[in-house]
């Protein structure tokens, strides 16, 4: 691919350079004592979310390392689907320039045929990218970009929400949208504690069963970011007597433990026709499962396949959605 | 008399396997309460077994197909493999041979990335389908192969099995590339599993078991006479390539029928059939049977340890069927003869 | 009876044999002679229905090319030069192999199988063999085996191709004269290839020398083993005496090497 054909810039690009340009001079000039030499480190941790405009060069302190932008970037290439959710909600959509082929939310992202799992260096190099962003630092990604003289922002998937909250932030200061970025974490926070507050956290009498897939089952155990959503409503996942290192929180599990286990809630995350097409009809209807609480009482819960596969800002409908099952099931007569 | 032995002895290790097998599992039902359901079973005895709705179900539609899958699937896999070898007069190939076990994989694949919208049940049809259309379009390369000229009909036969072989694979491969969010469904599949099986699955692939299995064992005499090589054969008044033809088909039968339930499980096909050898000669009228009777037993045994042993996690069948089978093939090659089997 | 008439084969597009024609009465031992890769072999192979030829081949009013496989079988046994022995297999169960022919599609050896076969190997001699494996046998045993196969078919035509090739000279005047008893008294017709010109002519009652596929020389040995043909056609130098049977005996000799 010719890098020279990528050249072109739009003037809406142009004019959000120059704004931040502007931005980035002006609070240089106006910037406290307490920055010295205007280079800010941004932590993993929830606790220090700093505030304010975006200030370049900045140094993020990624989970896979420290990572250098030196300007504002305006040509982004995202090879993660979560990355793209976090990028266009911090509001830094106009400077994505390339998504990878699973990114597909929001609506109108420029999806093209780069993968992320087994990443062609070239082929990402043809956009003439100014910043990477990726889930898995896979096929020598960050060596291959560095000697490119291109930053790789490895943000993997994250095993709590503090941990997928800074994520969003850390992707709002690398494009130069840490207020939006705050501004994002704080709505997902009151969502999220206002779900919790509704539907109560002392839900211990009530166990489920995350499916992942089927036949073979694998399941999530509260390793992952999903049992951990769940754990905070107190439900027990029946995965977690599996708790091995080795399965990295996605064990395999018989299909007659499941059954035995008696579970309140199954929820389904390989419901989508291409996904495994497990509705929630087909699960009743699985040969020994019908005297399995969550059957009996109707409390199978088809989850969007996508949402429960991401820990990016859509977080919150997999929280509304859990929490709806909850209640559902702990109503009287369930 | 030996042969008989053997065979009663292999029958008792496959009832003795499922009995285990119906014991133990990961609910962690009381074998007691267990042995009784299953006697309540046999017409006239009258015995309560104790256990409750959910345990019944446990037992009855869970673990129970999933032991008589086990047992099928084991037995066509022996069969199939031990027929091969036969055809073939070579003792590596096994039930997946001539394109069978590509074919299964990328029509399974193809099924996953393409057709995901058609629902689950559409995968172990694909697999069924490209499994025989893998014998076919292999076959058709042997023979166009061996067109022209003099060639040694089964060495070329197998040779185009293997290229068809490679060449489905790398399809399969190129077909996974394009859609990479579903590699590791398509990888669960090709490892090969019991886990959900079920009676309906048994009764569907029942009809086809049966026929391709009852039509290699007919041809177990005259896998014997291709054993004196094709020419001889033919002076003995056999046609060896209708009986290739023939057997080779009922083999692919068998073999997609297995393919649709379990996936690909390996070993089964190439170990069964020499260790049955070992016991009791090399005769096809008694290898065929017992490796039916000892793989069904085997794939049993193995999918036993496979959801026992880190319960209630399972462990891939094709990684037990492995780590059973290779020490098992070695002591088998240690005291097969060199002048070769 | 069998009678073969301008019997071309062709393989590989090289022409091996020419207008081949001779005939064996039944009960009569015909034995084909002549150099390496003269076609000897390829004769066998065609009465056999091994290969694909022109002409014709008559057993007795029935041309072979109208019987079907096992029929064919069933009248005609073959015995190759270099038979294929899968060394697990028992010798009991080779033998059995004999019987091929006369079992129906599905059918399995019954009684009269069984006896045919244990007669067969009585014969041969080879009956403490049964349950042992063909790899544990010495090359003489192994093609006593071989021989036993075919006589299990009880045929009418026995197809010999180099059938004492492994065996020591104790073993091969056995086995030859077994095969004599037998077709004087069961009405065997037999067709052979022997390299060994002299035991060619104690055995046979008819030679077919031939020569670059095509028939030199046909009749009794003492008429084609003559100093003259075997000098022409073998290209070695010969002296044909006549030994106590009446029979001709041929000697290499060494020209140029003084008498002792």
């Amino acid at each position: 691919m010719n890098p020279l054909k990528r050249l072109r810039a739009p003037s809406t690009v142009l004019a959000a350079l120059t704004a931040l340009a502007a931005l980035a001079a002006l609070s240089a000039c106006g910037s406290s004592a307490s920055s010295a030499g205007s280079a800010r480190i941004v932590s993993a941790s929830a606790s220090s979310r700093p505030t304010g405009p975006g200030t370049f060069p900045v140094t993020i302190a990624a989970p896979g390392g420290p990572v250098t932008i030196s300007a504002p970037p305006t040509r982004i290439v995202s090879l993660s689907p979560t990355a793209t959710e976090d990028l266009y909600a911090d509001g830094a959509g106009p400077q994505v320039v390339a998504v990878d082929q699973t990114s597909d939310y929001p609506a109108g992202v420029p999806k093209t045929t780069l993968n992320g799992t087994s990443p062609n260096i070239e082929a990402i190099a043809g956009y003439d990218p100014s910043l990477v962003i990726a889930a898995e630092n896979e096929g020598g990604l960050v060596a291959g970009m560095k000697k490119l003289g291109v930053p790789v922002l490895v943000e993997p998937p994250a095993a709590t929400l503090p941990a997928a909250y800074a994520e969003i932030e850390q992707i709002g200061q690398a494009t130069g949208h840490a207020a939006k970025a705050d501004a994002v974490v704080t709505g997902m926070e009151a969502q999220v504690a206002a779900d919790l507050k509704k539907a109560g956290t002392t839900h211990s009498d009530l166990s489920y069963f995350w499916e992942v897939s089927a036949s073979p089952y694998y399941s999530a155990t509260s390793q992952t970011i999903f049992g951990e959503i769940a754990g905070m409503f107190g439900l027990k996942n029946i995965a977690d007597k599996v708790a091995t290192a080795a399965s990295g929180g996605y064990p395999e599990l018989t299909e007659e433990y499941i059954v035995a286990s008696k579970p309140q809630i199954i929820f389904l995350t390989d419901n989508d026709p291409g996904d495994g097409g497990q509705t929630p009809a087909i699960v009743a209807a699985r040969p020994g499962w019908s005297g399995v609480p969550a059957v009996r009482n109707h409390e199978i819960i088809a989850l969007n396949d996508d949402v429960a596969a991401r820990w990016g800002p859509r977080l919150p409908q997999l929280v509304a959605a859990i929490a709806a099952a909850v209640e559902s099931a702990s109503k009287p007569g369930s | 008399m030996r042969k008989a032995i053997a065979l009663g002895a292999a029958a008792v290790f496959l009832i003795v396997a499922a009995l285990i097998s119906a014991l133990v599992g990961a609910a962690d039902l009381n074998p007691v309460n267990v042995a009784a359901a299953l006697a309540g079973q046999v017409p006239f005895v009258h015995v309560s077994s104790g256990l409750n709705q959910i345990d019944r179900a446990v037992l009855f539609q869970i673990r129970l197909p999933r032991i008589v899958a086990g047992a099928l699937v084991g037995g066509l896999l022996a069969v199939t493999g031990a027929g091969y070898q036969g055809v073939f007069r070579n003792p590596l190939v096994d039930s997946g041979t001539l394109g069978a076990s590509a074919g299964a994989g990328l029509g399974a694949t193809i099924a996953i990335v393409y057709l995901g919208g058609l629902g689950p049940d559409v995968v172990p049809i694909a697999a069924f389908a490209g499994s025989l259309a893998g014998v076919g379009v292999a076959s058709l390369a042997g023979v166009i192969g061996s067109a022209r000229g003099i060639s040694n009909g089964p060495a070329t036969l197998l040779l185009a099995g293997i290229a068809v072989g490679l060449f489905l694979t790398a399809a399969q491969t190129l077909v996974l590339q394009q859609s990479t969010q579903v590699i590791q469904q398509v990888y669960q599949w090709l490892l090969g599993s019991l886990a959900g099986a079920s009676w309906q699955q048994v009764t569907e692939i029942l009809p086809y078991s049966a026929v391709s299995a009852t039509v290699i064992m007919l041809h177990a005499r005259y896998l014997d006479v291709l054993a004196v090589g094709d020419e001889e054969a033919r002076a003995l008044g056999i046609r060896p390539g209708l009986v290739r033809a023939t057997v080779i088909a009922a083999c692919a039968l068998a073999a997609a029928s297995a393919v649709a339930i379990s996936g690909l499980i390996g070993f089964v096909g190439i170990i069964v059939p020499h260790v049955a050898r070992r016991v009791a000669g090399p005769s096809y009228r008694i290898v065929l049977p017992l490796s039916m009777l000892g793989g069904a037993g085997f794939l049993v045994l193995a999918d036993t340890l496979a959801r026992t042993v880190v319960a209630p996690s399972e462990l891939p069948i094709g990684v037990v069927t492995a780590l059973i089978g290779s020490p098992a093939f070695i002591w088998v090659l240690r005291g097969t003869r060199a002048a070769g089997t | 009876m069998i009678r073969v008439s301008d019997l071309t084969v062709t393989l590989d597009r090289r022409p091996v044999l020419h207008d081949v024609t001779f005939e064996a009465v039944t009960g009569g031992w015909l034995s084909l002679i002549g150099p390496n890769g003269t076609g000897k072999s390829t004769a066998l192979r065609a009465i056999a229905g091994l290969l694909r030829y022109t002409g014709t081949v008559f057993l007795d009013q029935t041309d072979v090319r109208s019987l079907r496989g096992r029929a064919r079988a069933r009248a005609i046994a073959y015995v190759p030069q270099e038979p294929v022995l899968p060394p697990d297999m028992a010798v009991g169960d080779y033998v059995m192999l004999g019987r091929t022919p006369h079992l129906g599609y599905l059918g399995m050896p019954g009684g009269r199988d069984c006896l045919a076969a244990d007669d067969a190997m009585r014969q041969l001699d080879v009956t403490r063999f049964t349950e042992r494996r063909l790899g544990h046998l010495s090359g003489g045993e192994r093609q006593r085996v071989v021989l036993a196969r075919a006589l299990a078919t009880q045929p009418s035509v026995l197809l010999l191709d180099e059938p004492t090739s492994m065996l020591d000279i104790g073993h091969q005047q056995h086995v030859l004269e077994l095969v004599d008893g037998l077709r004087r008294s069961a009405g065997l017709t037999v067709v052979s290839t022997l390299h060994d010109l002299t035991v060619a002519g104690q055995y046979a009652d008819t030679l077919v020398l031939l020569s670059d596929g095509r028939v030199a020389a046909a009749g009794q040995a003492s008429a084609v083993l003559t100093e003259d043909l075997i000098g022409r056609v073998y290209g070695a130098d010969v002296q044909v005496a006549t030994g106590p049977d009446g029979r001709p005996v041929v000697s290499p000799v060494r020209k140029g090497v003084a008498g002792l």
